[in-house]
């Protein structure tokens, strides 16, 4: 048996010896405690993949119409200000003549059902269908899926779209809308287009196509000619889209229509890009939205770390007496640590496929409250379907076994290279994580991390600014408290002390004045939940704080008039002059603020132009908040050009995207030519991220030539029942929105509230997860001292006793990790408000700390963490009297 | 040929100096009591020589084979092989059986089949456990236990075996059974031992016993055994 060669061991499958014979008997030992420790594994992996399917169906929602019917095109044309003239279609057919480029007009029109003009918003696509029946029949042949024929008129896929060409009155819908609003073929709907009342017969419903995308579900398509007329807008375009035909000389082709295009659109003042660049343009939109986002599901992802790095720890920990066993036995550390490690795979792999189809169950509940808000807020998406791509799952795994690989090298590392006597000697008592213990580095940390909070953004593309410092300086600060909270021990110790405390409250600091790995774990966790809630509960106070002293200072008028679809960024629908001009001169309006807005493209970047004019009283008219103010104030200061160049009001986000400040100058692409324009005044605008800039609308008037309106804020004599104007007004107006100030702040402050809620609820999931973390925890510490409960009780203590001694334990616990938590907020709230805010999408904010929700949290959470350890400690006395006997 | 040699062995933890050069030899099949008051060292000392903690100065050598040079692989191989260790606690593995427990040093040595089968279930015939072998340790007494952990000692037919108070935890009547155990079965696979003890009685098997206090031997004196 005993072999010569001294310094290699004989080769025995160690490691299946370990797996079996203690591995394996743990599992089947302790069912239960294993599927906890999965169990927390897939909580963490779900609640990070749920949040990023939620966040992907947010943002994926968008796709440009063709997207859906003719497959992707390559290069799209668009007007840099207003609509494209129908005549242009012929000049680009004359320089394409010799090229195989399929051209696409598009007229699109934003709309809402007449019935609820709040209602969803309503896109109408004009398109040459002609033109797209031949690019969709080409697309049917390649495909060997089942035929896409709708019905049995077996016209391919717009099923007798004969009958709609030139139709004002007819559209196709696909199955996603018709599911939506309940309607068939043959429904006949009432719509609003701009302000007038239209009714439209679905003429078909596509049916889904497994090869094509779906058909968005607020997605009408008509036939061109169809649309123009029914909007109003003959000769219009919204885009020219180009699709070259697949085949050899496709790269060929493609980069010859790329230059001819390219230089027809800078020769005219368009704008040529393709879909890529203006679905990452118009993603940008909702960026605070993904930001919000992005949090949540990094805290999804540290929430997720820590609690899997304690359910591991506990294990490794609780068998430390066995490692050193083990390896008095003559096994190696590294074949311990080899055999934990696999441990941990097998844990991370069990636990990520639990956890991704848990995941996916959450992301559906999650994305109808994300669709709600991202619909009402931005755009219309088709966010009621996630997928869960290959990538995706392969990344869930990757994290959920990336975490619990790390989560288990930490402690098995420390187990197996403690010399076995002193492990035999400690028990489960010390030892732990020694990082958590070395605080200075903690300091170091949340230095570096303030040091990188100012560092500039990070540009990655002409449209995406990554504020990688203010992440860098977040993540370090979250390492950092982890580490510094263990200083919080002994303060919270001695609190605990104070008074006169009987027999179990000292026993309870006394455990918390010598924390062992797992006590500082477990607070650590706790403390990052909370930091990053609460931090989060700071930048929504804070905007909540700010938008309403916005709106306040902002809405100033009696009523609000709006073409329907009014609460939508993206609505493009518009007051005709007839009926403002009604309005405007109806008895008890004393005056009246303009607003026509318009889309613009500079530098690439897509933003709102308002044209307005103000109301020629001193006292009221729309007063902007200014973050740099305009030299001279005044309703009439926008009016007055200068030699050639107009002045203009710019908002903060502008600013920033734009990198402009007052002074700077801007040309304007409009149908009338390029128009030179000077900043004059950077105002704040909380209602979108865009971007606008304000210009005197009798500019804009003769630039587009167009006298409609957006939106118009309306004044009332004195004495006027402002409620009453406005009801006779809207019996008068069917087709448009006329609202109370009350009203409209009211559903400003609900959108916002609606905006958010998303991010409440995950914080009370986040929370909630921390503190069964907790007990988890907590059941596991008293498990480990088994012992020392059993003491407890021979030496005369009773169960409830025992149960209280575990209740002052886990509430200390509770009160360290919610200090860290809080004093962890404070700076990641700054980080957020002062650093990630503005870089992402240029607000400025006011920092306002919750108190009365922290406070409210904090009892929460030290009160169920005093209830879970009584009841944790209730049960685990019983135990062990039973046992011991 | 010497089972072991200890030369001028100190150990400190931290500034506590807890041996302070300790020197002693046991021969081949030796058994030595080492006695003294709790806290002189003792344990520390076995620790030492069974490579489950260091030692800082001096040399220990084990069949010639001196454990400074050694790397943490090497010591794993000779606790494999050569040395066993018994303790006052037992420490079996509470995942395995009395049997299993028995066995798997032998599954860590590599030996496989029949011939593994045959020597455990000699090893528990001969602590006398034969009733009780497929006990889980949870559900055996402390004696059964000890007779276990003495069982699994044995499995790799050591030359030596480290026992620290191996009947602390026992009472009187049992202690004195695994005395007996330990000296029959020393004698019949010719080990050395090194027995920690607190009892007097551990004397009457033992060749010489030595008293330390303080990290230091203070005397040698030959007895019954
Ligand atoms: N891990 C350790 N850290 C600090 N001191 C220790 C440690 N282990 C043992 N000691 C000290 O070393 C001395 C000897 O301990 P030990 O060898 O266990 O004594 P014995 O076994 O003779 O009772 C004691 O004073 C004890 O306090
Ligand atoms: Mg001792």
């Amino acid at each position: 048996m005993k072999s010569s060669s001294p310094s290699t061991l004989p080769p025995v499958a160690v490691g299946r010896i370990l797996w079996s014979r203690v591995i394996w008997r743990h599992w089947k030992r302790e069912p239960w405690l294993t599927a906890v420790l999965v169990g927390i594994l897939s909580l963490g992996v779900a609640v990070f993949l749920s949040v990023r399917l939620a966040n992907k169906a947010a943002v994926s929602g968008f796709g440009l119409f063709t997207e859906s019917i003719a497959g992707e095109s390559d290069f799209i044309l668009r007007p840099g200000a207003g609509r494209l003239p129908v005549e242009e279609l012929w000049r680009i057919r004359e320089e394409l003549t010799r090229s195989p480029a399929e051209i696409f007009p598009v007229l699109e029109v934003s709309g809402a059902l007449a019935d609820e003009p709040n209602g969803p918003l309503l896109r109408f696509v004009g398109a040459d269908l002609v033109a797209l029946q031949n690019t969709a029949n080409s697309i049917r042949n390649d495909s060997s899926g089942p035929g896409p024929d709708s019905e049995s008129d077996g016209q391919g896929r717009f099923g007798g779209e004969d009958s709609l060409l030139g139709r004002a009155d007819r559209v196709l819908v696909g199955e996603a809308f018709a599911k939506r609003f309940q309607v068939e073929k043959g429904s006949v709907l009432s719509v609003l287009i701009h302000d007038r009342k239209a009714e439209v017969e679905i003429r078909g419903v596509l049916p889904a196509n497994p090869n094509l995308p779906e058909v968005p579900d607020h997605l009408l398509l008509m036939d061109l000619p169809g649309l123009q007329a029914l909007a109003r807008e003959p000769d219009a375009l919204s885009r020219v889209e180009f699709r070259i035909p697949e085949g050899v000389h496709f790269a060929e082709n493609r980069r010859l229509v790329g230059e001819r295009m390219w230089d027809f659109a800078s020769e005219n003042g368009y704008l040529l890009h393709t879909p890529e660049d203006r679905k990452s343009s118009v993603t940008q939109m909702s960026a605070a939205f993904r930001l919000n986002l992005t949090i949540l599901s990094g805290l999804a992802l540290l929430v997720g770390v820590y609690l899997i790095l304690q359910a591991m720890e506990a294990a490794v920990i609780k068998r430390r007496s066995e490692i050193a066993v083990l390896r008095s036995l003559g096994v190696t550390p590294a074949q311990i640590r080899a055999a934990w490690m696999w441990e941990g795979v097998v844990f991370g792999i069990l636990g990520s496929i639990l956890g991704i189809l848990l995941g996916r169950i959450l992301a559906m509940g999650m994305v109808g409250a994300i669709a709600r808000t991202v619909n009402t807020l931005y755009y219309e998406t088709t966010t009621t379907s996630i997928s869960l791509s290959g990538g995706e799952v392969l990344f869930c795994l990757a994290f959920g076994l990336g975490a619990s690989l790390f989560a288990t090298w930490l402690p098995a590392r420390e187990a197996s290279q403690t010399p076995p006597a002193q492990s035999l000697k400690q028990g489960t008592r010390g030892g732990g994580i020694a990082v958590l213990k070395r605080w200075p580095l903690g300091l170091v940390l949340i230095a570096a991390g303030i040091g990188f909070a100012f560092l500039p953004p990070f540009q990655s593309g002409i449209e995406n600014q990554v504020p990688l410092g203010g992440y860098l300086a977040a993540i370090l600060a979250v390492f950092g408290a982890s580490i510094l909270i263990g200083l919080l021990f002994r303060p919270v110790s001695r609190g605990l002390r104070s008074g006169r405390p009987g027999p179990m409250r000292q026993y309870a600091a006394s455990q918390l004045q010598r924390p062992g790995g797992r006590h500082r774990l477990t607070a650590a966790g706790l403390a990052v939940a909370i930091g990053m809630s609460a931090a989060m509960a700071i930048l929504v106070a804070s905007f909540e704080n700010t938008l309403t002293g916005w709106i306040g200072q902002l809405l100033k008028a009696d009523a609000y008039v709006a073409a329907a679809g009014a609460n939508s960024v993206a609505n493009e629908n518009t007051l005709s002059p007839a009926v403002w001009k009604e309005i405007e001169a109806s008895e008890g309006v004393a005056g009246v603020d303009r607003l026509r807005r318009y889309s613009v493209t500079v530098q690439g970047r897509e933003f709102f132009l308002g044209g307005a004019d103000y109301n020629n009283d001193p006292e009221r008219y729309l007063q902007l908040i200014w973050i740099d103010p305009p030299a001279k104030k005044g309703p009439r200061v926008l009016e007055e050009k200068m030699e050639q160049v107009h002045p203009g009001w710019i908002s903060e986000s502008l600013a920033r995207r734009l990198s402009i400040e007052k002074g700077s100058p801007v040309v304007l692409p409009t149908p009338a030519g390029p128009k030179k324009i000077e900043v004059t005044g950077v105002f704040a605008e909380y209602g979108n991220e865009t971007g606008t800039m304000i210009v005197s609308r009798r500019f804009t008037r003769e630039w587009y030539g167009d006298e409609r309106l957006t939106n118009m804020a309306v004044y009332f004599d004195e004495g006027v029942d402002a409620e009453e104007k406005v009801a006779r007004l809207s019996e008068q107006f069917p087709a448009i929105n006329v609202r109370t100030n009350a009203r409209l702040r009211e559903e400003s402050i609900r959108i916002f509230h609606q905006t958010f809620a998303v991010t409440y609820a995950l914080e009370a999931i986040a929370v909630l997860i921390a503190v069964t973390g907790l007990g988890l925890a907590l059941a596991g510490l008293l498990l480990e001292r088994k012992n020392e409960l059993a003491t407890l009780k021979s030496i005369g203590a009773t169960r409830k006793e025992v149960a209280l001694a575990a209740m002052w334990e886990s509430s200390g616990i509770a009160v360290i990790g919610y200090l860290g938590g809080i004093l962890l907020s404070f700076f990641l709230g700054w980080v957020l408000i002062f650093v990630i805010n503005p870089q992402s999408f240029g607000w400025t904010l006011s920092y306002r700390i919750p108190w009365g929700a922290f406070a409210m949290l904090g009892i929460l959470t030290v009160l169920t963490a005093g209830l879970v350890g009584y009841v944790v400690g209730y049960q685990k006395a019983q135990l062990d009297s039973d046992r011991e006997e | 040929m010497k089972a072991l040699q200890v030369s001028k062995v100190t150990k400190s933890y931290g500034e506590v100096p807890v041996l302070k050069g300790v020197s002693f030899g046991l021969a081949a099949g030796e058994r030595v009591a080492l006695m003294g008051p709790s806290g002189s060292g003792k344990s520390t000392l076995l620790n030492c020589i069974g490579g489950i903690d260091r030692s800082d100065e001096g040399t220990i050598t084990i069949e010639e084979q001196s454990l400074e040079g050694l790397d943490e692989n090497e010591l794993c191989r000779l606790r494999r092989e050569s040395v066993s260790t018994i303790f006052q606690f037992f420490h079996l593995l509470p995942t395995l059986s009395a049997r299993e427990n028995i066995e798997f040093p032998l599954q860590l040595a590599g030996l496989e089949g029949a011939e593994r089968e045959e020597r455990v279930a000699q090893l528990i015939d001969e602590v006398g456990l034969s009733h009780r072998a497929d006990a889980m340790p949870d559900e055996l007494s402390g004696g059964e236990m000890q007779r276990v952990a003495i069982a699994r000692a044995l499995s790799i037919r050591p030359h030596l075996i480290l026992a620290d108070e191996p009947t602390g935890n026992l009472d009187t009547v049992t202690g004195e059974s695994i005395l007996d155990l330990l000296a029959e079965l020393s004698d019949a696979h010719g080990i050395a031992m090194v027995l920690v003890t607190h009892s007097e009685s551990v004397t009457r098997i033992c060749q010489r016993t030595l008293r330390m206090q303080d990290g230091v031997i203070l005397e040698e004196i030959a007895t019954a055994g």
